[in-house]
């Protein structure tokens, strides 16, 4: 079966009803999205779609063919972060980090869909668990990202 | 000639080798031979835990290029401490935090918590002899009870201190001069008269030779340059791309993964497999394997091993507990309320007289469920066991129970367990626990030479657990019309939890139930004058596995008094913020928490919204809370907003301690909103996050921390944060409907959160 991963197409062998998940994780050994619940209610797995902030512990990978998958290692390197990524190391976002991966996806899949949400679109869209608590920080690295993100569209309509 | 000059060679690791001393793990330890100077107690560890004996002591290495590896022997789970031992390190060493490396040492004794089994500000002298007396019979490598900073605020900094004098020396000697001729800044030795430089890295080597008289002195505190200040945390660029490793994300060449399935009733035990070569038979299963603690799927890959548990029907011996429901807790817990307590840890004057006296009494009881840790990162734990070996790779708070339990488990003397220690998603006490760590070894000793991914599901990992309690407790109280508080009678039943916990790391040094001051922590010596009062408590006994939850007894027991301290200051027609406050007059500390956070909380505002306040000292440190609620219709709430402020002595790095009281308010108010696990014939009725539900965005609160300035000595921040959250809470639902909470999880109340 083939997929399409961060760009790159890559063929896998495995029973179509797999999680998109365990193809990711113990398939492939892209262990950073996250196993949390496996019944689509923590966010810990989410990765985008066609775009779509997806919760893949419950996606047989056979609906994933001939789409679009972005994943955590997809998004920035250390060198080029994301402004969501470099947000969420200005606000000093993670605690234990584990439900990180599956935010800054959903925060991605947000921004581009709402580049300038509001504290209601974000309580809307972000419905991932953190149990160590960092909501608070969450919020305000969104913001922070939306208008980095602004800048940068900015800076690209001036050259 | 000052004493330091007199240069002395201490045994170097070979001719310690030559000369007989003992040996364990490869590396030297004793005292024998070693001088009898009183920086000993740091140089003697040189080498220990940082692989091949190239580092300065115990927890600083400096590579030619000048890179700095420090060895943290506490886990990071989320509470920020490979950056803050590190700040510790830095300070004194004086070398920039980022060119700090963190690694995860061996469980050996230099990284003991010292401060864990003493409860005392440890004396750099005294620390290292007790850990290695202690830790040959009790593991003590170990992270919680929030005592990482109070164990290793004056030990690092010495640590640090001690590398910097002896880089120092090596420097003076190279030029020919003494050491008080040069000072050191970023990484360098720099000559005060000729500016000449050298670096830590050329120097490393040479100064780990040197032999200092006598312990430096360390910084004061207006020296300090990344003490108390928010230094950027040193995991966090790992922890926005993916790469952060957690146990769940270690791959070995040719590994396989495991799931498991329990007893389905608490003590019960699976005694067959109906269907072994069914499952057996299934994709990618490997094995199906029959252990002590239940039956494990081996499999290549960890959603099939998962499939294949699912499918398994087993034999059960589940003859015991199937009684055990939460009707029948309540009872036990109900009558244990009407016996006489087991202990009284905390009386003064005469209650009884007061309370058959009067008519005023104000009586309630006050009710809690038990809770489940729920860490994000499900259990999980790798072993590769070999004939005479082994292997670890586990996010767990002690290396040292890790290394234990692996050792009995799988055969193999501790000396030959290597410990790998990953950065863990979430602790909260269930990580500190061995049992995972106990079934995965099980699994892999049956697969030997093969590493084992034991993963737990959501669902195996909540209904086995070792839970926060459930308790009742009733009070008694008067209040004088002046309002001062007359009497005050709590009686608390509740199992206990050290009990429980240390049992299962040894019983030997498990406390008996009545001296378990878990039980009362935060009930007894409360900071507000009271006449007479009595706190006392009685012991249930159950098959029940109870453990450390993140705040422990104060999870519950500042629930407690702090509602009930709001009832008072109503039967006396106060303000509940000045009713405590008239009585913190001899606690100035906690007068100035609860000041500082009604201002912050803006307590008092005529703006049609509702607070409630609460104040608790927990782990070393006072904190205050004031919730902020608005009500959206009947019974619908909004929690707009928490102040917060903290008196946790000397702080680190203020950033993680803002960090630690947001998550702390979240922890306890998933807990105060949802959080149940409820018994029925002997199991856990709830299995995932749809039933055991958290405060997601929606829900909460904006948040903001004040961290009081003083000179104290550090107490803990990883837990303090969480206990005035149910409390504060509770006390503004209160201040908006005229109903008293005495019972969590408020959603059985029928409120709702939004
Ligand atoms: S693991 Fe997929 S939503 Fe929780
Ligand atoms: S940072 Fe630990 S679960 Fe979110």
């Amino acid at each position: 079966m083939k997929l399409n991963i961060n760009g790159k197409d890559i063929d896998v062998e495995v029973e179509p009803g797999m999680p998109l998940l365990w193809v990711l994780r113990d398939e492939l050994n892209m262990t950073g999205t996250k196993f949390g619940c496996g019944v689509s209610s923590c966010g810990a797995c989410t990765v985008m779609i066609d775009g779509v902030a997806t919760r893949t512990c419950t996606l047989p990978v056979g609906n994933a063919q001939n789409k679009k998958i972005t994943t955590i290692e997809g998004i920035g390197s250390p060198s080029n972060l994301s402004a969501v990524q470099q947000a969420w190391v200005e606000h000093q976002v993670p605690q234990c980090g584990y439900c990180q991966s599956g935010m800054i996806m959903a925060a991605e899949a947000l921004l581009d869909e709402i580049p300038n949400p509001t504290d209601d679109d974000i309580d809307a869209k972000m419905t991932n668990i953190c149990r160590c608590g960092t909501y608070t920080r969450v919020r305000a690295a969104i913001h922070t990202a939306a208008k980095l993100r602004s800048q940068a569209t900015d800076l690209l309509g001036s050259l | 000639m000052s004493k330091e000059k007199s240069k002395k060679k201490i045994f170097t690791r070979r001719n310690f080798m030559i000369t007989g001393g003992v040996l364990t793990t490869g590396l030297v330890v004793g005292v024998a031979g070693l001088n009898a100077h009183v920086n000993k107690k740091i140089r003697k560890y040189s080498g220990k835990g940082m692989g091949e004996g190239s580092s300065i002591n115990a927890w600083i290495r400096i590579a030619p290029d000048n890179k700095v590896t420090v060895a943290v022997g506490r886990a990071e789970m989320g509470q920020g401490v490979y950056t803050s031992i590190p700040m510790l390190i830095a300070e004194e060493l004086e070398v920039p935090l980022e060119n700090i490396e963190v690694i995860q040492p061996q469980p050996e004794s230099p990284y003991a918590n010292t401060f864990m089994m003493t409860q005392k500000e440890p004396n750099i002298f005294k620390a290292y002899e007790l850990a290695e007396k202690v830790m040959a019979y009790l593991p003590m490598v170990m992270t919680g009870g929030s005592t990482s900073i109070p164990d290793g605020f004056n030990n690092m900094r010495y640590a640090g201190a001690t590398a910097r004098e002896m880089l120092k020396q090596a420097a003076a000697d190279e030029w020919g001069i003494e050491r008080s001729k040069v000072s050191t800044e970023n990484g360098y030795v720099i000559n005060n008269d000729t500016k000449a430089k050298l670096s830590y890295g050329d120097l490393s080597a040479a100064a780990r030779e040197i032999d200092l008289a006598e312990l430096p002195e360390l910084k004061n505190k207006s020296d300090w340059k990344l003490i108390g200040t928010k230094a950027k945390r040193l995991d966090i660029p790992e922890k926005v791309d993916g790469t952060a490793e957690f146990g769940i994300d270690i791959r070995k060449e040719g590994m396989l993964y495991a799931a498991m399935i329990h007893p389905s009733v608490i003590g019960g035990k699976i005694t067959g497999i109906k269907n072994k070569e069914e499952v057996e038979g299934m994709e990618g299963v490997k094995r199906v394997l029959l252990t002590d603690y239940g039956v494990a799927v081996v499999a290549n890959n960890t959603w099939r091993a998962k499939n294949g548990a699912l499918m398994l029907e087993v034999e059960e011996d589940n003859s015991n507990n199937q009684e055990i429901s939460s009707a029948t807790i309540q009872t036990s817990l109900e009558e244990i309320l009407d016996q006489e307590p087991l202990a009284t840890p905390d009386t003064e004057g005469d209650v009884d007289a007061i309370l058959s006296d009067n008519n005023q009494v104000i009586e309630s009881t006050y009710k809690v469920p038990y809770l489940a840790h729920a860490a994000m990162e499900p259990l999980n734990c790798t072993v590769l066991v070999n004939d005479d070996s082994a292997e670890v790779w586990v996010g767990h708070q002690s290396s040292s129970i890790t290394q234990t339990a692996v050792s009995e488990v799988a055969g193999v003397s501790k000396k030959n367990v290597t410990v790998h220690t990953t950065y863990l998603g979430g602790g909260f006490g269930r990580r500190a626990e061995s049992d995972f760590v106990l079934k995965a070894t099980a699994v892999a000793k049956m697969m030997k030479g093969i590493p084992v991914q034991t993963t737990f599901t959501r669902e195996e990992d909540m209904k086995n657990d070792m839970y926060r309690p459930a308790a009742l407790s009733r009070f008694k109280g008067v209040v004088n019309p002046n309002g001062e508080i007359h009497a005050w009678d709590n009686m608390i039943a509740i199992q206990s939890v050290s009990n429980s916990a240390i049992t299962r790391i040894d019983p030997s040094f498990a406390p008996k139930p009545k001296d378990d001051i878990a039980t009362v922590e935060g009930a007894a010596h409360l900071p507000y004058i009271m006449k007479n009062k009595r706190v006392a408590f009685g012991d249930y006994k159950s098959p029940i596995q109870v453990g450390f939850w993140r705040s422990v007894g104060s999870s519950q027991n500042a629930f407690f008094t702090e509602s009930f301290m709001d009832e008072c200051a109503h039967a006396a027609g106060q303000d509940p913020y000045q009713f405590r406050l008239a009585k913190l007059g001899k606690t100035p500390r906690f007068k100035a928490v609860l000041e500082k956070v009604a201002e912050l909380g803006n307590w008092g505002a005529q703006d049609g919204k509702y607070r409630g306040i609460a104040l608790h000292k927990s782990f070393g440190s006072i904190v205050g809370e004031v919730c902020t609620i608005t009500k959206k219709g009947d019974k619908e709430f909004s929690i707009d907003d928490f102040a917060c402020a903290i008196d946790c002595g000397t702080y680190v790095n203020p950033d993680t301690i803002e960090a630690q009281m947001e998550g702390g308010i979240v922890f306890g108010l998933s807990a105060a909103l949802y959080g149940q696990i409820t018994w029925q014939n002997g199991s856990v009725v709830q299995s995932n996050f749809p039933d055991y539900d958290m405060v997601r965005m929606n829900v909460s609160p904006s948040i903001k921390v004040h961290i009081m300035e003083n000179d104290h000595y550090p107490g803990g921040v990883g837990e303090p944060g969480t206990p005035p959250a149910a409390p504060a809470l509770a006390n503004a639902l209160f201040a908006a409907t005229g109903q008293r909470i005495r019972e969590l999880p408020i959603m059985n109340a029928g409120y709702k959160f939004s």
